[in-house]
């Protein structure tokens, strides 16, 4: 398809102009027209000859009284229905230097900044299916924007935000990630206003115990459900942008952290204490099995990790508790409640009470992060992992 | 000038071997990725759009090694990548998918407005910018999956099987996409229908089981059809010169054993 060797002839302009060309014919056309001055004369003068100039100019005309505000009432009413749909169209095919340059360029400052009791840029009717109109098809046949879409309406959607941008609190939404947006949102909120529901509603005793063991887990399982070929629909698209890897995991990270810390340690301090260790002692072990979480992921994938690492808080956690000195574990698993919840006190207060059990567990934290630092390209690839 | 160059890269999948040996040179233009199902189509376009790891070789794009991560971000900036399958937030509708992604492409946030409505409107989902992504049809959310790629208007851009689930009109339409854009960026396209390549690509990449078995334009692979005549398999000469230059590699990699 050389610029330099083929040419349109008036016959071929004239079955262009009137809609009889074969689509792939128009196609090539079209493609010439776009860096052939001559050609785009011939076709322009073809089109001149239908009835679409007139209506081309009625258009014009319409849309430029729109413009300087002056909107006389047969502007707006008399633009032929068949003129809003149809001729925009095949203007932007039919007369590239006339309908490309002047007419939508003045439609689209029109529908631009000053909202308009009509826009006569947009299609009020269906567009009938002409030569001319070749953007995508859609086949809902309500109106359609391929009018003179190409010369952009400045973007506007109520949703996201002026034209300004995106608003700020749907960046902070996407910065957080699926998890903090799905399931897991709910989750957390049923976690603790479930505790302080049992606790004082119910008045079940030892919730505190129950919730320092499952509080752990909560922002491990957010880690699980916000990252990874598993978690995130949006993963093989993420993963090819600059914004994938390492950042993006810790960017969600924070924002699961930042929703359950607060949310779980707020429902201990409203949980009578009943000898269990405080309501923040979860904190430190919650951050390393988090940060465990995430350096693992490097090596195994996030669901592995968290898994592993979760799981191994449980067994650390429950299995003692199960499994005193004494009747067997079955018959312990089947023991009143009380004498449960007593265990998993100790062991809990074991896990998490003085100075020397949170230092390690802060030392666990900063270990963590470290080999996090350290492998962090490991995070630009998850996959097959 | 070559924007994406791949020198001997080895893809392995547990223990199938994806990809073996490629090399390839690729600039500006529509290249077309043809193969039977297997051959190593997507395996290729994974590894160029960095979210695969290949088990060996180097691969170039834009001038930059890939393998290195601290050189991948720049490059992923400049990337455009529609996988065979993506999935999407059901919340989201058309417009803000698409500034989610050109937000995760780091767009400055105040060109992401205009980038999206371009994006959208250049596939003609404009009337539906404000829809819910989980409304639409098949067929339109593999354009939204087009225009979440090029809203960064990227240098690279990498579309898997990106005609699958559109009917033929829209076919048509989404090659006279390629060809635009094609005039400023290397664009490659995976298809299985010889049909798309025959019309919107400058020049075609065949695999086979892993390794390239043939490289071309349109022009020579339909020249190769039509010197087999028309018992070759085939409907049209560039799907005979498909079958041919199949054969031909396979042919040839039975007498090298």
């Amino acid at each position: 398809m050389n610029a330099s060797s083929w040419h349109t002839d008036d016959t071929l302009a004239a079955r262009y102009a009137d809609g009889t060309l074969p689509d792939s014919d128009a196609w090539s056309l079209e493609k010439h027209l776009e860096q052939c001055g001559t050609c785009a004369t011939r076709v322009s003068r073809a089109v001149a000859r239908t009835g679409t100039a007139t209506v081309l100019a009625e258009v014009r005309e319409a849309v430029l009284a729109e413009a300087r505000g002056a909107v006389p009432a047969k502007a707006r009413g008399a633009v032929p229905a068949k003129a809003r749909g149809a001729v925009p169209a095949k203007a932007r095919g039919a007369v590239p230097a006339k309908a490309r340059g002047a007419v939508p360029a003045k439609a689209a400052e029109v529908a631009g900044p000053a909202p308009l009791p009509t826009p006569v840029a947009r299609p009020a009717v269906p567009a009938p299916r002409t030569h001319g109109a070749r953007l995508w098809s859609s086949r809902t046949g309500g109106p359609r924007a391929s009018a003179p879409a190409r010369p952009l309406r400045p973007f506007r959607s109520a949703r996201t935000g002026g034209p300004g941008g995106t608003s700020a609190l749907a960046r902070v939404l996407w910065a957080a990630g699926p998890a903090v947006r799905g399931a897991w949102l709910v989750a957390v909120v049923v976690v603790a206003v479930g505790a302080v529901g049992l606790a004082y509603g119910a008045g079940v005793g030892g919730v505190r115990p129950l919730l320092l063991a499952v509080a752990p887990l909560v922002p491990v399982a957010g880690v699980a459900l916000s990252y990874g070929r598993h978690a995130d629909p949006l993963y093989e698209i993420v993963a090819s942008t600059p914004s994938g890897g390492l950042r993006l995991v810790l960017t969600r990270t924070a924002a699961v952290l930042g929703v359950s810390l607060p949310l779980l340690t707020l429902a201990g301090l409203l949980l009578p204490a009943s000898g269990a260790p405080g309501a923040a002692a979860w904190l430190l072990p919650g951050l390393a099995l988090t940060l465990a979480s995430l350096a693992l992921a490097g090596y195994l994938g996030p669901r592995a990790a968290t898994a592993v690492t979760g799981g191994g808080w449980l067994v650390a956690v429950l299995v003692p508790a199960l499994a005193g000195p004494g009747a067997a574990p079955l018959a312990r698993l089947a023991a009143p409640g009380d004498t449960l919840v007593v265990r998993l006190t100790e062991q809990l207060s074991r896990c998490l009470d003085g100075p020397l059990a949170q230092g390690a567990w802060a030392a666990a934290a900063v270990l963590c992060a470290a080999l996090l630092a350290v492998r962090r390209s490991a995070y630009d690839r998850l996959d097959r992992r | 000038m070559s924007t994406i160059r791949v020198t001997g890269l080895h893809v392995r999948h547990r223990r199938t071997v994806a990809l073996d040996t490629v090399d390839l040179a690729l600039g500006r233009g529509v290249h077309g990725l043809l193969g039977p199902n297997g051959a190593g189509k997507t395996s290729l376009i994974r590894v160029l759009s960095t979210v695969a790891r290949p088990s060996a070789g180097r691969v170039e794009i834009l001038g930059e090694d890939v393998g290195d991560p601290r050189r991948c971000g720049p490059v992923r900036a400049r990337l455009g990548y529609l996988p065979q399958e993506f999935g999407y937030y059901p919340g989201f509708t058309v417009s803000e998918f698409v500034a989610y992604v050109a937000w995760l492409k780091e767009l400055p946030a105040a060109d992401t407005p205009a980038a999206v409505a371009r994006a959208v409107a250049r596939v003609g989902l404009a009337d539906r910018a404000d829809a819910k992504v989980r409304t639409l049809s098949g067929g339109m959310i593999r354009r939204v999956g087009i225009a979440q790629a090029i809203v960064n208007d990227p240098d690279v851009l990498l579309l898997d099987e990106p005609t699958a689930g559109l009917d033929p009109e829209q076919r048509v339409e989404f090659r006279a996409l390629l060809r635009e854009l094609g005039a400023t960026a290397t664009v490659i396209v995976s298809t299985h229908l010889v049909e798309d390549v025959a019309a919107a690509c400058t020049e075609v990449t065949l695999l086979d089981a892993g390794r390239v078995a043939y490289r071309g334009t349109p022009a020579s692979l339909s020249a190769l059809g039509e010197r087999t005549g028309p018992d070759g398999m085939g409907d049209n000469p560039i799907e005979r010169g498909y079958s041919a230059a199949l054969r031909a590699h396979r042919t040839g990699a039975e007498a090298l054993r």
